[in-house]
């Protein structure tokens, strides 16, 4: 066994680290040193940047516009990104449409569709949930009846991130009601400027906006944007939820934010008593070990071609769990400089005067891309036989 | 032992709980969120005539002689719906230190407290002493106050602070016009208003200083216990409407087919909720009789180990219900989130969980059941 990185990797490693230092830009690590939302523009500038790059459709095959690297080159890469403090890339694009298109797509699809997700030119979001389909998205109503040269969409979509900024959205509709609910569904690319798309905001409690809701009313969708073939949506959409394990743990991410902890608890006014701070933190250090570690055991799995191993299934759970906790420490450390929600000026410290927001919205963290109880039952039943 | 709330205390509650519900709605909290001043007058007015301004003072103070209980089953009522009218931070906390002082000029301000007259805030805490009430950073050098105070509720429009400095080590408490120091204000997690408050060398008579030393010190360890056990009723009264609603939620949210109530997991998320609550409203019921108490001893470990409980358990309760009602659990359009935002609030405010772990350790053992 070896359990570190190898003399390559650690090179790559610095590589990466001396771009990021030079190329993460300045107003993007403002934002995320007191953990404030990067927005719209920024985020883009960012994902062009790394398109520009080459580094932005990091898992995809190398004809594609992949980078090749390794499952541990990309576990490096994020952790880098992470730790020099850029956000994470939009996963509508580069993580869920991409794969489901160069596997599924036609020659045509994915040639007008996969370039501008490797630049990061175009934006693109998930059209999943509606208002009566969470946690039971097989019982999904939106409907698109095949006309002579379009589909017609007629229906609605809720909790749409980023659907607000997104040129594009992959869609799961009903094309058939006389099938088994799960036969029925059909894989739709929409373009978000159709007539007949109405986008309407949901602001979530850390007081942004990050959800919609999206209304379709008599949208025409070209037939060719269908991908696969009819009937096929529910196969596609769960092939995105097992296309890439390697991230979804949070590792990078929970990394960073422990780092900033650390040293908001440093820098904090006299008050604070560190000792009992620091113990907290490192709890939370100690879990994200057992974490990194087991999704070390799924990057090399994945580098070795191997299937996951059940190491991989509770990945999800506890990653978004240690999310929680990271951001709910956050808060609670800050004491009373948390309880600050608008204010202009500094009281103490920027990091703890701005934490609520984050810890608020990660809530939803254990609820989107299939709730934590969702998760469970799956390997209940899969794993363990029950 | 006797838990049965007096007759009178029920009265009050209930009094208390169908006043919200005819003059208080989610949707007057929407609005009253967005706003500058956070006393609606109309509703104040109401308050007052409820006898709520009296309600925590002593009859020999000019108060209707009300206990702990009375005022904490107010207070629970108006956590319940989630109603930001600051009746705690503008009557009751100014109104007890006042009356925890005792002398005759606090009592002079304390009547106008209890006739509505007076806008008064207790500005107690700075982000460098913390919890620290004891000890502010706050000099008052001779005549001269010079600081800062922070997380200052006020409702956005006080005339009058009572406020705390040290005086050559010594504490003191005073009473100092808003427009003598440099205010800023802005929303905080629960919605209300705060506020940062510059001293830059104000100008203090002798008239302003309301007490110093020993009776400072005590006069705000007392407060701060009482003020304790009302976060405590406050928390209860969100945590107790998240239930209900959760409990609702469960039984009429479908997913495949069935209501999610029906999902073993999530009735034993909800029967732990319920247990959790039962054990917050023991202790609620323990708080607000032992936090009023003479015996500095007895007052505190009642108000440090409550705080402790409710800043865990109560915070569960609420990320609980948004996990349980999902998506829509993480909205600004419903309140579930709002009560979450509340509960989180009263956590860290009176100190934390941290901070009241601490100082339980640090007490002296008493003999179980004592
Ligand atoms: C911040 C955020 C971003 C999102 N982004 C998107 C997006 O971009 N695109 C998109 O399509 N969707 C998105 N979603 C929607 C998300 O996928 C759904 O919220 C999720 O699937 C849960 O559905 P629901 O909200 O309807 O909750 P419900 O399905 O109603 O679930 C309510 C509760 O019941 C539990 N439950 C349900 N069924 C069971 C069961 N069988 N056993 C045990 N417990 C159960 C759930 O775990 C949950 O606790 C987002 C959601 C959030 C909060």
């Amino acid at each position: 066994m070896n359990l570190d990185f190898t003399r390559e990797e650690q090179e790559f490693q610095q590589s990466i680290r001396d771009w990021m230092q030079t190329n993460v830009p300045d107003d993007i690590k403002r934002c995320s040193a007191v953990g404030e939302m990067t927005g719209k523009e920024l985020q883009q500038k960012w994902e062009r940047l790394l398109g520009g790059q080459g580094w932005l459709a990091l898992t995809w095959p190398e004809q594609y516009g992949g980078p090749g690297w390794t499952a541990t080159q990309r576990y490096i890469f994020d952790l880098e990104r992470a730790m020099a403090g850029a956000p994470p890339t939009s996963p509508f694009g580069v993580a869920m449409v991409g794969p489901v298109l160069y596997t599924f797509g036609s020659q045509e699809q994915k040639d007008r569709w996969l370039p501008g997700i490797v630049s990061g030119g175009t934006l693109w979001c998930q059209g999943y949930s509606e208002p009566n389909a969470g946690s039971d998205l097989a019982s999904l109503k939106t409907r698109a009846e095949r006309k002579e040269d379009h589909y017609l969409v007629n229906g609605q979509k809720i909790w749409t991130t980023q659907a607000h900024w997104a040129d594009m959205m992959f869609c799961l509709v009903r094309t058939d009601s006389t099938v088994k609910q799960q036969k029925g569904i059909s894989f739709l690319l929409i373009d978000m400027k159709t007539p007949g798309i109405e986008v309407r905001p949901i602001y979530s409690i850390d007081g942004h906006h990050h959800l919609n809701e999206v209304y379709f009313t008599d949208v025409r969708v070209p037939l060719e944007n269908l991908v696969g073939q009819e009937g096929m949506g529910w196969t596609i959409a769960k092939f995105l939820l097992t296309h890439e394990r390697t991230t979804i743990a949070g590792v990078a991410d929970s990394h960073h934010e422990i780092s900033r902890l650390k040293k908001a608890v440093a820098e904090a006014p006299g008050f604070l008593d560190k000792s009992q701070a620091r113990q907290r933190i490192a709890e939370l250090e100690i879990e994200l070990m057992a974490l990194e570690y087991t999704n070390f055991r799924t990057v090399a799995a994945t580098d070795e071609g191997k299937p996951f191993g059940p190491e991989s299934s509770g990945l999800k759970i506890k990653g978004t769990e240690l999310q929680q906790k990271v951001s709910q420490a956050m808060v609670e450390l800050g004491g009373m400089m948390s309880l600050t929600w608008d204010n202009p000026e500094t009281v103490g410290s920027d990091v703890f005067n701005r934490a609520t927001r984050r810890y608020n919205f990660l809530r939803a963290c254990t609820i989107y891309g299939g709730s934590n109880e969702i998760q469970k039952n799956v390997l209940a039943k899969m794993l363990l036989g029950l | 032992m006797e838990f049965n709330l007096p007759e009178n205390t029920t009265l009050i509650a209930d009094t208390a709980r169908r006043y919200l519900k005819d003059n208080y709605s989610f949707e007057i909290y929407r609005q009253h969120i967005e706003q500058q001043n956070h006393v609606d007058a109309s509703r104040w007015l109401a308050m007052q005539e409820l006898g709520w301004f009296g309600l925590p003072f002593a009859e020999s103070s000019g108060g209707f002689g009300g206990t702990l209980l009375d005022v904490a089953m107010v207070v629970r009522e108006l956590g319940a719906a989630l109603c930001l009218d600051p009746y705690v931070d503008m009557v009751v906390a100014p109104g007890k230190l006042l009356e925890y002082i005792g002398s005759d000029a606090s009592l002079a301000m304390l009547s106008d407290v209890i006739d509505g007259r007076a806008k008064l805030a207790c500005a107690l805490y700075d982000y460098h002493a913390g919890y620290q009430v004891l000890t502010p950073s706050m000099k008052l050098n001779g005549k001269r106050l010079s600081g800062q105070k922070n997380f200052v509720p006020d409702g956005g429009f006080a005339d009058t602070l009572l406020t705390t400095a040290l005086a050559d080590g010594e504490l003191v408490v005073l009473a100092v016009p808003v427009a003598a120091c440099e205010t800023t204000r802005h929303r905080a997690l629960d919605g209300g208003r705060i506020a940062n408050m510059l001293f830059d060398e104000v100008e203090i008579t002798d008239g302003m200083i309301l007490a110093r030393g020993k009776k400072a010190e005590q006069a705000l360890s007392m407060l701060l216990a009482y003020l304790q056990a009302l976060d405590c009723a406050r928390m209860y009264g969100a945590a107790g409407a998240l239930y209900q609603r959760t409990l609702e939620y469960a039984k009429t949210r479908k997913q495949f087919g069935v209501a999610i109530g029906s999902f073993q997991i999530i009735q034993h998320y909800l029967v732990d909720m319920f247990i959790d609550l039962q054990q917050l409203e023991s202790m609620l019921l323990m708080v607000a009789v032992k936090a009023e108490s003479e015996d500095a001893s007895r007052r505190e470990r009642a108000s440090t180990a409550a705080k402790a409980y409710y800043a865990d358990k109560a915070v569960r309760i609420a990320q609980q219900a948004i996990q349980i009602h999902g998506g829509v659990g993480v909205t600004e359009e419903l309140d579930i989130g709002h009560y979450f935002r509340l509960v989180t609030h009263c956590s860290l405010t009176h100190g934390d969980r941290a901070h009241h772990i601490n100082r339980f350790a640090g007490l002296d053992e008493v003999h179980p059941g004592e």
